[in-house]
């Protein structure tokens, strides 16, 4: 059973300069993930990669093409609709992490509880997330007295505490030095092994090996996956 | 998203932007501070326009027209008959007739007066009073004893008043005080006058007992009963029977209406000058109180701005974390929602300061008035009168201002693209 299906998908920004060509960023993408499947999307900066991610997480619904997300037509469902599939069915996790700084870490986990119906049992579960993510002891702080690293595990906690089927991940490492980018790749792959989809856009390597499957996005379109896909990248 | 957790999501943003906020709050406070201050000063105004007039929105005084052609010819009067058709108008709850004494009356006090020796003279007018309407005001009994007996009187509160205030200290007088006064006797010479300077044949010496204040009393001298001024008038050969008004009480306000035009039926007319002062000077306070208003509610309004400013400044500073939020699941209704709380946050900090302001700025100037300003006649303990409506008005008006001046950035915020907000650096 499919979590994504992509047909046809095109996104077009308007030209950055007038007198200059709309940028086409994707360009016909299709795309299939099956439920618990790791995917990481590969490509270069400014090659699509976030604008597919903030499409597949409903995020941006200005394209074209036909999209459906765990069983959700993109462009069909309203917006309060949309927000009840990120706020029950998605977990994201971005670059930046995109904490809020008036709030602790545990209030940040909370997040998805102060909207919707909230998350069942969420001060528990906040704390289990925090637990798994290694941060229990860190509850109270807030994300000014925490190290990068420690932020983006606060992020995942927060993208994880609604037990969401689905998690979409932007340069989850990027920010990250080696040792804590290991010890975030390790969580996906547990992530992974629990039986969670995960679609990573990154461009660094070290995650794609933990990945089933490596898509490159290149010239607005979704190559072929693994080793050829690699391959296509360093031609 | 429930309420408890909103405004849990609100407080962390407005501790984060307490300086901004705390600026906006202040110009609500402003404007509200204004617009409760000027209210308790209209109403406490108010309130000594109806110390000074007090008048009743059921009862009216009822007269012989002046110009009546009756009148000229000696037959429009105000007799028993008449006051029986009165009290039979529809809506009349009661009538109560007033007879002016009609033979001229002197006082003439020599002795010691409340430990002041004083020589006093002075010409008495008097209205008779039915008991009733005295009512309790009179403290001793408010009756008519016979001839040779002292005269009950009640006083006029305001008489009284305008005895401290102006009379005793130009006099070096003491003050007096009603408790004072009940009880106490005067002489009282019927048939005599300092004006004409001759006695009227039978005059005779008796006194008067004051028995009580009210403001039932004629301002302009004393009352006594109905009952004794209608002997006087009869023992000294003058109309015994002609009423000079009589009071009509109206069984509602809403009855007042069917009184006055009853009233005119019968060929009389309503003395409404105490009520047209009263009403003159009540509209002056409430133009003056709306206009004041007014000004308060303008800078009510800038505060508003301001807070517009304030909030699209900090809308425009949380673009990504507004980004973040729909990305977590919010609507767009949730983040329009959590501006928004922080607008009413900021609204109801300022309108209880605002109403705190007004309490302390009234509060001093009264002190300035009790310390500063003369001794004057009907001079209140206070000049402002703050009502719970004024409070609520007040918080309620600063709320509204900050709503209002927020809805328009809540909107904006309510209105970002998720995908555009999580991109802003």
């Amino acid at each position: 059973m499919s979590a994504i299906e992509l047909r046809n998908v095109a996104k077009t920004y308007p030209p950055r300069e007038p007198g200059l060509p709309p940028q086409d960023l994707l360009r016909g993408v299709d795309l299939e993930v099956r439920r618990g499947e790791f995917v990481v999307v590969e490509g270069q900066s400014g090659s699509g990669k976030s604008t597919l991610l903030h499409l597949l997480g409903g995020l941006d619904r200005e394209f074209e093409g036909e999209a459906r997300v765990l069983g959700c037509d993109l462009r069909a469902v309203s917006d309060a609709e949309l927000a009840a599939l990120r706020h029950t069915q998605i977990g994201f996790i971005f670059q930046s992490f995109n904490l809020l700084p008036a709030l602790t870490a545990l209030e940040n986990v909370l997040l998805p509880d102060f909207f919707g119906d909230g998350v069942p049992d969420a001060e528990r579960r906040a704390r289990e997330a925090l637990e798994r993510v290694g941060l229990a002891d860190k509850s109270g702080a807030r994300p000014v007295a925490l190290s990068g690293g420690e932020r983006q595990r606060v992020a995942i906690a927060r993208a994880l505490v609604a037990r969401p089927p689905l998690l979409l991940a932007d340069e989850p490492t990027g920010n990250l030095d080696a040792r804590t980018g290991e010890g975030v790749i390790d969580l996906f792959r547990q992530l992974h092994r629990d039986g969670m989809t995960l679609l990573i856009v990154t461009h660094e390597a070290r995650v794609s090996h933990a990945a089933t499957r490596v898509l490159v996005l290149r010239d607005g379109r979704l190559h072929a996956d693994g080793a050829e896909a690699r391959s296509m990248e360093t031609e | 998203m429930r309420t408890g957790k909103l405004i849990r999501l609100a407080r962390g943003n407005l501790a984060r932007e307490l300086g901004a906020l705390a600026v906006s709050a202040g110009g609500v406070a402003l404007g509200t501070g204004c617009l409760v201050f000027f209210l308790a000063l209209g109403s406490g105004l108010q309130n000594v326009v109806n110390d000074v007039f007090p008048v009743s929105t059921r009862e009216v005084e009822v007269v012989v027209p002046q110009l009546a052609i009756g009148n000229l010819l000696g037959e429009q009067k105000i007799d028993d008959a008449i006051v029986q058709k009165l009290r039979a108008l529809r809506g009349v709850a009661a009538a109560y007739p007033k007879m002016q004494l009609r033979v001229p009356a002197v006082t003439r006090y020599n002795g010691m007066f409340f430990g002041r020796e004083i020589r006093m003279g002075l010409e008495v007018v008097a209205t008779g009073l039915m008991p009733e309407l005295v009512g309790q005001d009179a403290r001793m009994p408010f009756e008519d004893r016979g001839e040779g007996q002292p005269i009950p009187v009640v006083v006029n509160r305001r008489l009284l008043e305008l005895y401290n205030k102006v009379f005793a200290p130009q006099r070096n007088l003491p003050q007096l005080s009603e408790s004072m006064l009940v009880g106490f006797q005067i002489p009282l010479e019927l048939g005599r006058s300092w004006v004409v300077s001759r006695s009227f044949p039978g005059s005779q010496e008796t006194s008067m007992q004051v028995v009580g204040f009210s403001e039932r009393a004629t301002l302009a001298g004393v009352s006594m009963p109905l009952a004794a001024i209608r002997r006087i008038n009869k023992q000294f050969g003058m109309d015994p029977d002609t009423y000079s008004s009589v009071l009509v009480r109206a069984q509602s306000a809403d009855d007042v209406g069917d009184v006055a035009a009853g009233v005119k039926k019968l060929g009389l007319e309503i003395d409404d000058t105490e009520r047209r002062n009263a009403v003159q000077i009540g509209s002056a306070v409430e133009i003056v109180t709306m206009a004041l208003s007014l000004l308060a509610a303008l800078i009510t309004g800038l505060a508003a701005v301001n807070t517009m400013q304030a909030f699209y400044a900090s809308v425009r500073e949380r673009t990504r974390e507004i980004g973040v939020l729909r990305a977590v699941g919010a609507t767009r209704g949730d983040v329009a929602a959590v501006v928004l709380v922080e607008a009413a946050a900021t609204g109801l900090a300022g309108g209880v300061l605002g109403v705190l302001l007004a309490r302390l700025a009234g509060a001093l100037l009264d002190r300035i008035a009790r310390t500063g300003l003369p001794d004057f006649p009907f001079k209140p303990s206070t000049f402002f009168r703050f009502e719970l409506t004024h409070v609520l008005l007040g918080v309620g008006v600063a709320l509204l201002a900050a709503l209002l001046g927020a809805f328009l950035p809540a909107r904006a915020a309510a209105r970002l693209e998720p995908a555009k907000a999580l991109t802003e650096s």
